[in-house]
């Protein structure tokens, strides 16, 4: 008579199973043509469109860049940018930002210097050198999540305080000799592509499921899209956006491990302006400044587009130093139009 | 008559029409205004009512639409808002955008401060002299000193009507005016109108309080799909047909109230205190109430009175200073949103933007927002699971939407509000807590949460519904508890209840008062 508004466990299967007939019967030509709606409606596009036209460029005027090489070069750049930039996109996901992460990366690398000088065995070097970077990350969420102090505040404030302790450490004398097994981290290969463009894709693919397809990630997107709906929903606005920025710290430590095994020396300097790189390809990447939305594969594109531009150009054989003019003028002409455009069709 | 007659007409508006694209907002619509006339404009949403009080103030510039538009019998075109505010109109909107750190005073002046003769510095004393004249005239009594974020949303409203007022405004537009006033604030507005109306100024009132608009209209237009459908003379009013008119078609009756079985007692909520926003001073004091199983419990009282204060601290969402919750006869200990979604309480708040649904999310991921772990295995979400829980509600509460993948802000309110009732309906919740369900939704929809409330109840859901709109809480609800001033003032059956006895026990007005005498 009336619609039963309570569906319990059982009719729920009974739809499951009737919905999974159903897919079953559309065959595979539906679902190519699904895939190929969802790429066009691709929010990353108004990226990814762009890249492949400068790539084509490029490439036109000097086919040397798209070299397996060259190639490998530009995919290494990208990966350190990249492995922070997963976690960034979490933390601008969630609603905050982060300053703090080319700091924390110079953190990471001088305590897995020291250790490895002092003879502790590589892989505890590692955890230290991570634990670091997780620990810092705690800090910052601390502070954001608990005392709800403004992201942008508690990381600025941060970033001195990580960089400060990597001086007060150092005194600014590189930490070297690395051992060369560490060392094979940041220059080796395993067949034929470097480790770190291996792991940051590893860690890329488990980011990319997590933020899709885990409650984690609904609810990362549930608090920076609106917080206090979020907190109705039953959703925890404390742990699960501080533990965004222990993601970040983690990540943060990783690539600090990685800088340091590809020079063999651990730099108190290192991961100046890193930041300002991640967050560019974050936002290149379509992730909204505001929180609520945004994508790994997105990242994943800004951080590529980055490196494309700084080879391109090197091997164009233009001006280094006009690099950042392209850059820049990139964020503003893509990310701010984006925006634009959004606005006027209010989404934003 | 002719066209010349320039003293019958303050404003005509002739043969409008205005396409967004391929959908048309509307089709040959005629507006006019007599000279000190409150023309009501009442039509569900979408019936085109802002699409053409926004060709009126400017904000559509002319060119941008067909039609004629005459402003006392000459032919004007706006450029922008400011050549609608030149010949003196007016608007004032539901939403009310003030800025909050700024003073009242400087909020009154926006962009218009007096200054110190032709210099650029500001004449505060001349602004608050004019800002104090101003809030006069809406009875507000405020220190207009005061920054405007302290005041509340209905005192907010007052101010924006008072700065409209203050430029003596020959028509005045005023959309959804009440939907933030109290009731008595309501009255005053009412009474203000009528005094404009003496002045000669005109006004258009929108609202979909329909009891409003038939005490104050001297004259009912009623539009569909952009289209004019009627005109009622005051003298002519007829509430049903002009509900008919609305929705295209006639609704039997606007509230499907029926008795259904009262069960047992579900929710028990005793001696809850709830602080207020002054340290130390508390809202509420000792109140206990509880809902029974198929029982709708009205909770009245004036805005302010702490209506929504209450549940939210009961659901878990505010601060409470003590009191316990017992959920079929078991405490629920320490509450939060969590502990009550997981006792099948859920909460609508008042406030849907704010409080009910995530803006960047689609209808489906809003739905299933609440009980996450029912679309999940072990931390992973499935969509399929998602995909068809999230169509059941959708279709249950018949959600108007092109898809549940629609981004939820592409929702009229009415669907947005649904969309984040079928959340707690997915939730399986038994206790639905529902504050101002039907606010700023037209007609229609109105009538659907009505049904869908009827539905649920029938199903032995308790429901504690919070309402401003004396009407429906009337008659939705089987027992109503008023409170006024911290305090339970009066809890009354279906059948003890009036708006009389209502509004006496609201505004604090002795209930036994009849009886002693």
């Amino acid at each position: 008579m009336y619609p039963r508004f309570i569906v319990s466990e059982n009719v729920m299967s009974n739809v499951e199973l009737k919905s999974g007939d159903n897919e079953n019967g559309t065959g595979s030509n539906m679902k190519l043509k699904k895939a190929f709606r969802a790429i066009l409606r691709n929010k990353e596009n108004g990226i990814a469109i762009p890249l492949l036209i400068v790539v084509l460029i490029i490439y036109l005027i000097n086919p040397v860049f798209l070299k397996f090489d060259n190639v490998i070069n530009i995919l290494r750049q990208s990966a350190f940018v990249f492995l922070i930039g997963i976690s960034m996109t979490f933390v601008f996901i969630g609603g905050g930002m982060d300053l703090s992460v080319g700091s924390i990366l110079a953190l990471s690398g001088i305590i897995t210097g020291l250790g490895l000088l002092q003879g502790i065995p590589i892989w505890i070097c590692i955890l230290l050198g991570i634990l670091a970077g997780a620990f810092t990350g705690f800090l910052n969420g601390i502070f954001v999540a608990i005392f709800r102090i403004p992201s942008f505040i508690v990381t600025l404030g941060m970033m001195y305080v990580a960089r400060g302790v990597v001086q007060y450490l150092t005194r600014g004398v590189p930490v070297y000799p690395l051992p060369e097994k560490f060392n094979f981290l940041g220059q080796g290969y395993v067949a034929g592509i470097p480790i770190v463009v291996i792991i940051a894709a590893l860690l890329g693919i488990v980011g990319h499921i997590v933020l899709q397809k885990t409650i984690y990630g609904r609810s990362v997107n549930a608090v920076g899209g609106n917080l206090e709906t979020a907190r109705i929903s039953g959703i925890n606005v404390v742990t699960i956006p501080l533990f965004t920025y222990v993601l970040n710290g983690i990540a943060s430590g990783i690539t600090g491990i990685f800088t340091a095994a590809r020079l063999g020396s651990a730099l108190s300097n290192s991961g100046m302006g890193m930041e300002l790189q991640v967050i560019a390809a974050v936002i290149i990447g379509g992730t909204s400044m505001f929180g609520g939305s945004g994508s790994i594969v997105g990242t994943l594109i800004g951080a590529i587009f980055m490196s494309v531009i700084s080879n391109g150009m090197i091997i164009l054989k233009i001006s280094v130093y006009l690099q950042s003019v392209v850059i820049g003028s990139i964020i503003i002409l893509f990310v701010g139009l984006d925006q634009y455009n959004r606005k006027r069709q209010g989404t934003v | 008559m002719g066209d010349t007659g320039h003293a019958q007409y303050v404003l005509e508006m002739r043969n409008i029409s205005k396409n967004f694209f391929s959908i048309v907002a509307l089709d040959n619509v005629d507006i006019n205004l007599r000279t000190g006339e409150i023309l009501a404009m009442v039509g569900e949403n979408g019936a085109g009512k802002s699409t053409l009080m926004k060709i009126l103030s400017g904000h559509y510039p002319s060119g941008t639409y067909q039609g004629e538009m005459r402003v006392a019998g000459e032919t004007v075109s706006f450029g922008s808002s400011r050549d609608a505010e030149k010949v003196g109109i007016e608007m004032i909107y539901q939403e009310i955008s003030s800025h909050h750190d700024l003073s009242i005073a400087e909020n009154l002046f926006l962009g218009n401060w007096p200054r110190i003769g032709k210099t650029p510095f500001l004449n505060k004393k001349k602004m608050i002299a004019l800002a104090e004249e101003a809030v006069g005239y809406v009875g507000l009594d405020v220190d207009v000193n005061e920054p405007m974020g302290r005041l509340s949303t209905s005192q907010q409203q007052l101010v924006s009507i008072a700065k409209a007022l203050y430029r003596k405004p020959r028509l005045l537009v005023l959309d959804e005016p009440t939907s933030a006033l109290t009731q008595n604030e309501t009255d005053r507005l009412m009474e203000i109108l009528r005094g404009l109306k003496d002045d000669g100024i005109s006004c258009i009132y929108i609202s979909h309080k329909l009891d409003e608009v038939f005490a104050i209209a001297d004259r009912v237009v009623v539009l569909r799909d952009g289209k004019n459908i009627s005109t009622y003379e005051k003298t002519h009013i007829d509430p049903d047909k002009i509900i008919g008119d609305m929705v295209g078609r006639q609704i039997e009756e606007m509230y499907p109230k029926v008795e259904v079985p009262i069960g047992k007692v579900i929710l028990d909520v005793k001696n809850f205190t709830v602080p207020s926003k002054i340290p130390g001073k508390n809202l509420l004091e000792n109140i206990s109430f509880h809902v029974r199983e198929g029982e709708i419990l009205g909770l009245g009282g004036l805005v302010g009175a702490g209506r929504s204060e209450l549940v939210n601290a009961v659901y878990g969402f505010d601060k409470k200073i003590n009191g316990s919750v017992f959920i079929n006869g078991k405490e629920l200990k320490n509450a939060t949103p969590k502990r009550s979604i997981r006792s099948q309480i859920g909460l609508l708040t008042e406030d849907r933007k704010a409080t009910g649904f995530v803006g960047t999310m689609d209808v489906k991921q809003n739905i299933t927002l609440a009980r996450l772990d029912k679309i999940s295995n072990s931390g992973f979400l499935t969509s399929k699971k998602e995909t068809v829980l999230a169509k059941i509600f959708f279709n249950k509460l018949r959600i108007k939407a092109p898809g549940i993948e629609t981004g939820i802000m592409n929702l009229s309110g009415g669907n947005q509000q649904k969309a984040v009732l079928a959340k707690w309906l997915m939730a399986d919740s038994k206790m639905l807590i529902l504050d101002e369900p039907t606010r700023g939704i037209d007609v229609g929809a109105k009538v659907e949460i009505y049904k869908i409330m009827e539905e649920l109840a029938r199903e032995g859901v308790g429901i504690i519904m919070i309402s401003s709109e004396m009407p429906e809480l009337l008659a939705m609800c089987d027992r109503i508890i008023v409170l006024y001033k911290g305090r339970i003032r009066g809890e009354f059956s279906r059948d003890e209840i009036s708006e009389d006895v209502y509004m006496k026990a609201a505004t604090g007005i002795t209930v036994s008062d009849d009886k002693e005498e």
